[in-house]
């Protein structure tokens, strides 16, 4: 067994866990049973915010050693991150709806930015599929990978550093103010959502590299089929 | 001492393009201005509304048409004018800062002319923010922009999707830091915020200029 077919059992396993610890912890006094979006929000955040750093390291992996594989891994990390932010904006807003009564606050620091955030990698996926040539193609979405990921902290220190609706971090050094089991089932899940990175990550990376040596000898047969021109009737 | 020198003389002969054609004169501020005297007749004729809104026009039309003060580098730098650069040995770097600097005093006089109108047409209270760290801003991300989508068909409608997200998050801070101050949350955070985006950016724009020219190519 490979290490795709591996970590894809693994994070099966992990997930179905996860899910089955999220189902048995207790409704919260004020949220009810919405507590629960949490199971998949913050995990999805984290997963999102840990594939922009993937992305980060493939792009600068790209520009360091000029090795397709890390221009394939950024890529494949960003699909995923942009996927995870998506789904950790719409669940937010699911619970924010219920929560506080409104799916979208504008003065909220942290949904404004991660919305921004989802957009500047919706921008690195346009510029992907906009240049043809891979090389090129490799070298401009590895520069704005490395510069797309200024942001990422400033998304992630929002709720210390402005004042915003969005609660601050729940875990810190000094312990946590959550329930033991809610807790203890939103640990497992990052580590399942986690597991669910590497394994889908994995299997887009060698999807793309597959894709990439079609393309290039899909490029060698059109290019063998053009012959010189030959010019009948004269000796 | 050689860096600074050529990337100050990239930048005058930008500057020198920029008084010969007026692009940013002569268009992007009277389009500027356009949008500003456009935008209160799509709302209620409410005075407090209209005054409310003045400094969020203000910053929402400095980003827009900043973008293209930015993009205008990509119209007045022909490939044949790169490539000639390159083979003089030009430092990349420097061209880079060049244009970076070039791009952020036309934005400062856009801004400059900007200002004063919005208080005219929107009678705002005075216009909160940094607006020279956020021109340094909006002309750092600019001009990465224009290389990293030069040559590519779709690049009037994708650097503005790459340089819109990125920016606002500079601006943000820039907008709010008189307003921080007045409400009594000090000028660190903002400052900081500032500092860390322009000084980040700037340093990734220098260490990759050598790649952003290729990409240009």
């Amino acid at each position: 067994m490979n290490l795709r077919y591996a970590l894809t059992a693994a994070a099966l396993v992990a997930l179905a866990i996860g899910f089955w610890l999220a189902a048995g912890t207790p409704p919260d006094a004020v949220q009810g049973e919405y507590v629960r979006i949490i199971h998949v929000h913050v995990p999805s955040s984290w997963v999102a915010f840990l594939a922009f750093g993937g992305t980060l390291l493939g792009s600068a992996g790209w520009l360091i050693t000029k090795r397709a594989r890390f221009d394939h891994y950024a890529a494949a990390s960003a699909e995923l991150g942009v996927f995870f932010t998506a789904l950790s904006l719409l669940t937010g807003m699911i619970w924010g709806y219920v929560t506080w009564g409104i799916a979208w606050d504008w003065g909220d620091a942290r949904m404004s930015s991660t919305a921004l955030m989802f957009f500047v990698y919706l921008g690195y996926l346009a510029l992907r599929r906009a240049t043809l040539n891979p090389v090129d193609r490799a070298r401009r979405s590895a520069i704005l990978g490395i510069v797309a990921f200024v942001q990422v902290p400033l998304v992630y220190f929002s709720v210390v550093l402005f004042r915003t609706l969005h609660q601050t971090p729940s875990i810190t050094t000094e312990g946590s103010t959550m329930e033991s089991s809610t807790l203890r089932a939103m640990l497992f899940g990052l580590f399942a959502f986690t597991l669910a990175y590497a394994a889908f990550t994995t299997w887009r990376t060698r999807q793309l590299i597959i894709e990439a040596e079609l393309t290039a000898t899909d490029a060698e047969h059109a290019g063998s089929a053009v012959t010189a021109p030959t010019l009948g009737g004269r000796p | 001492m050689r860096f600074w020198r050529t990337a100050l003389r990239i930048a005058m002969r930008d500057l020198r393009i920029e008084g010969r054609s007026g692009e940013v004169l002569l268009t992007t501020i009277p389009f500027g201005l356009a949008a500003l005297f456009l935008i209160p007749l799509a709302l209620p004729l409410d005075r407090q509304l209209i005054a409310t809104v003045g400094p969020g026009m203000f910053w929402i039309v400095t980003l827009l048409f900043g973008m293209f003060v930015t993009f205008r580098q990509s119209a007045v730098e022909s490939p044949a004018q790169r490539e000639t650069l390159r083979l003089l040995g030009v430092d990349p770097a420097a061209r880079f800062t060049g244009r970076v600097i070039t791009s952020a005093l036309l934005l400062v006089v856009f801004e400059a002319v900007l200002a004063p109108a919005t208080v005219v047409l929107y009678a705002p209270e005075p216009i909160d923010g940094w607006p020279l760290l956020a021109a340094l801003g909006i002309a750092l991300i600019g001009t990465m922009a224009v290389d990293v989508t030069a040559g590519l068909r779709g690049r009037t409608s994708l650097a503005p999707l790459l340089v819109a997200p990125l920016s606002v998050p500079l601006l943000m801070p820039a907008a709010s830091a008189a307003a921080a101050i007045r409400r009594g949350d000090g000028i660190v955070v903002p400052a900081l915020l500032m500092g860390f985006a322009v000084l980040a950016l700037a340093i990734l724009g220098v260490m990759t200029a050598h790649s952003l020219e290729e990409a240009s190519g």
